[in-house]
């Protein structure tokens, strides 16, 4: 694998994750409550554990940066973390909770196509794991990364917003 | 010519990303629509006392006082709205606040009354965790099922005659708006004022 690439994947995991924690700390009142709607954890722990979160999301990014290889790791872990918690409340048949993915400007229930989002994102932590064939870089290199992991992003954006407005476009075809 | 090619590179970018901003932009101009055209109506279930009629007149238990009765005229001529909830329904407590609101604002025509059923003491714990002191709070099965409530919260809202003039399921704000709207128009629920041929969306229908 060139660096090129997994330069790329670790700078769009990154943003993605920072992404996250920032959403997150803006308004952490509502992320308790959202954890809490998860019923994964008891009542009593949830507000330390949403701290939790948010810091293991900072920490993960940072690590993606500097510490490429335990960075990927940890990042798959988390995103598949993620798609048990969501499957597991799928499976309960609580597929009224609110994501909590993408803020509370973006709210979204629960679904399957979360969770496929989910493992997906996971799998391409671990393909970031591929070993790298060294080559010098240069300048076209940087250009390369930063402007891949921000269309890359954008993209996400995208479809993550899709996604949240799936339920109205389906009331909206239901009127038709 | 590599210098072309990094130009060209560069270039590429540039709108690549200029591209995905005016996708995603496309895209949320897109949720602004469907917020827009979508019906933000209660939902109507069919079954129970049908708007028009008179509601049947259930004797039902007290949280705090004696029993009393709900149906049928009142002494006072107030309207009743009958809000079903449960302490272990999110949606409702969402809601909470928009109720809280309506009677406070509708308090001179309208008696809000929270209806649930089920063990005394999570009601009770429920009305103090939430401070619902002001409302009257009945428990009552036969309630429930003479209004024949699926799914949770609900709203039937009864004039002072005890006649139903609207109910349906509520999610929103906008849905237990619809029911005074709904009352207002003198039609039983959004769905049949879009029914209506005068207001169809997108001409008459065969």
């Amino acid at each position: 694998m060139d660096p090129v690439v997994g330069l790329t994947l670790r700078a769009a995991l990154a943003l993605l994750l920072l992404v996250a924690a920032v959403h997150k700390l803006r308004d952490p009142g509502t992320f308790r409550a959202t954890l809490g709607d998860y019923r994964l954890l008891p009542d009593a722990v949830v507000p330390a554990a949403a701290g939790l979160v948010i810091g293991v999301e900072l920490a993960i990014a940072t690590a993606l940066l500097v510490l490429p290889a335990p960075g990927l790791r940890a990042a798959a872990l988390l995103l598949a973390t993620y798609a048990v918690a969501i499957a597991v409340n799928l499976a309960r048949g609580r597929r009224h909770i609110d994501c909590g993915c993408g803020g509370p400007a973006a709210r979204q229930p629960i679904s399957g196509r979360l969770v496929a989002r989910n493992v997906l994102l996971a799998a391409a932590a671990c393909a970031g794991l591929a070993p790298v064939d060294p080559r010098p870089l240069v300048w076209v290199d940087a250009l390369t990364v930063v402007a891949a992991a921000a269309a890359l992003a954008t993209l996400y954006a995208t479809l993550d917003r899709m996604l949240a407005d799936a339920p109205a476009l389906g009331r909206v075809r239901g009127l038709a | 010519m590599i210098q072309a090619l990094l130009i060209s590179n560069a270039v590429l970018w540039v709108v690549v990303l200029a591209l995905a901003a005016t996708v995603l932009a496309l895209v949320r101009q897109l949720g602004v629509l469907y917020e827009r055209v979508a019906p933000a109506g209660a939902l109507m279930v069919s079954a129970g006392p049908a708007v028009g009629d008179v509601a049947p007149l259930v004797r039902a238990e007290t949280l705090a006082g004696p029993p009393r009765e709900l149906g049928g005229p009142r002494a006072d001529g107030r309207s009743t709205l009958l809000f079903f909830l449960s302490p272990t329904c999110p949606v409702c407590k969402e809601l909470l606040p928009a109720v809280r609101s309506v009677a406070h604002r509708e308090g001179a025509w309208l008696e809000v009354v929270l209806a649930s059923d089920g063990p005394r003491a999570e009601h009770e714990a429920f009305v103090q965790r939430q401070h619902l002191e002001d409302f009257a709070y009945v428990l009552s099965a036969p309630l429930g099922v003479t209004h024949q409530v699926g799914k949770l919260p609900y709203a039937v809202l009864l004039d002072g005659a005890g006649v139903v003039r609207a109910k349906g399921l509520v999610n929103t704000r906008e849905h237990l708006e619809s029911l005074f709207e709904a009352m207002e128009r003198g039609v039983a629920s959004l769905q049949e004022y879009f029914d209506r041929p005068e207001h169809r969306i997108g001409g008459a229908e065969p």
